[in-house]
């Protein structure tokens, strides 16, 4: 592990388009500012470890059953993903 | 001339007889841990609702059961960032489409993960495993609520 020392407002740049940069240093808490291109996602570890894990967990191999929920009768999942937003934009003018 | 407007229809549903109709979705970033895995077969069968199955596109064997938070839970409400939003070019949270990731156990219950939603857009069929801004209120293993 490289290990660099940084005062407050410096920074460390990563591949020419990763800065990290040292807002505020508060007792045993460190503020960083973090830029990074959208396609770089950013997570404080141990979150991403947790969603990780119950990803992990959560794969299925062959055909379990899925639960039962005693709700209203639902829509299927691709058609309720493709019901598109109420708006202006995505109407369709028919004339007559 | 009078003048009608109508819902635009999906278009892109496909479903032959017999076959579950599916979409294929992009995640561009993949899963959290799977990141590699960018193309997936979400579908559903009306008697599983509200559960879909996201499945990996070319490996039929390997999938996710996923769920509309808000089937199983009315109080679910991630703050998805500004730039997550603008990765997946929606204009706010309301014009997008969430699926949480179910995990089964073996009682044939099971939980959904809160902290991780796969926030889709609609009209592109791309979405992303966001962490809202509030993760540390949401849980990561929410019970759904057993029959």
């Amino acid at each position: 592990m490289l290990i660099l020392s940084r005062k407050s407002n410096e920074s460390v740049v990563i591949d020419g388009r990763i800065l990290v940069k040292v807002i505020r240093l508060d007792g045993d808490v460190v503020k960083l500012g973090i830029e990074a291109p959208a396609d770089v996602p950013v997570h404080r570890q141990e979150v991403y470890d947790e969603i990780q894990r119950s990803n992990h967990e959560a794969l299925t191999t062959g055909k379990p059953i899925v639960p039962r929920l005693t709700r209203r009768e639902h829509r299927s999942a691709p058609e309720a993903a493709l019901v598109v937003p109420r708006d202006q934009n995505y109407t369709r003018t028919v004339t007559h | 001339m009078p003048v009608m407007k109508t819902e635009a229809e999906p278009t892109s549903v496909s479903e032959s007889s017999g076959e579950r109709p599916s979409v294929v979705v992009q995640l561009p970033l993949g899963l959290i841990g799977f990141e590699s895995i960018k193309r997936y077969q979400l579908s559903s069968q009306p008697d599983e609702a509200p559960f879909a199955w996201l499945h990996v596109e070319g490996e039929s064997d390997l999938a996710f059961i996923v769920v509309s938070p808000f089937e199983v839970t009315s109080e679910y409400e991630p703050q998805i960032g500004e730039e997550d939003l603008r990765f997946l070019g929606l204009p706010s949270v309301d014009d997008a489409v969430i699926y949480n990731i179910v995990t089964l156990d073996r009682k044939g219950g099971g939980t959904i993960n809160l902290k991780g939603p796969i926030v889709l857009n609609p009209r592109t069929l791309v979405g992303k495993q966001c962490i809202p801004l509030n993760v540390s209120q949401l849980s990561v293993k929410h019970p759904i609520p057993a029959v």
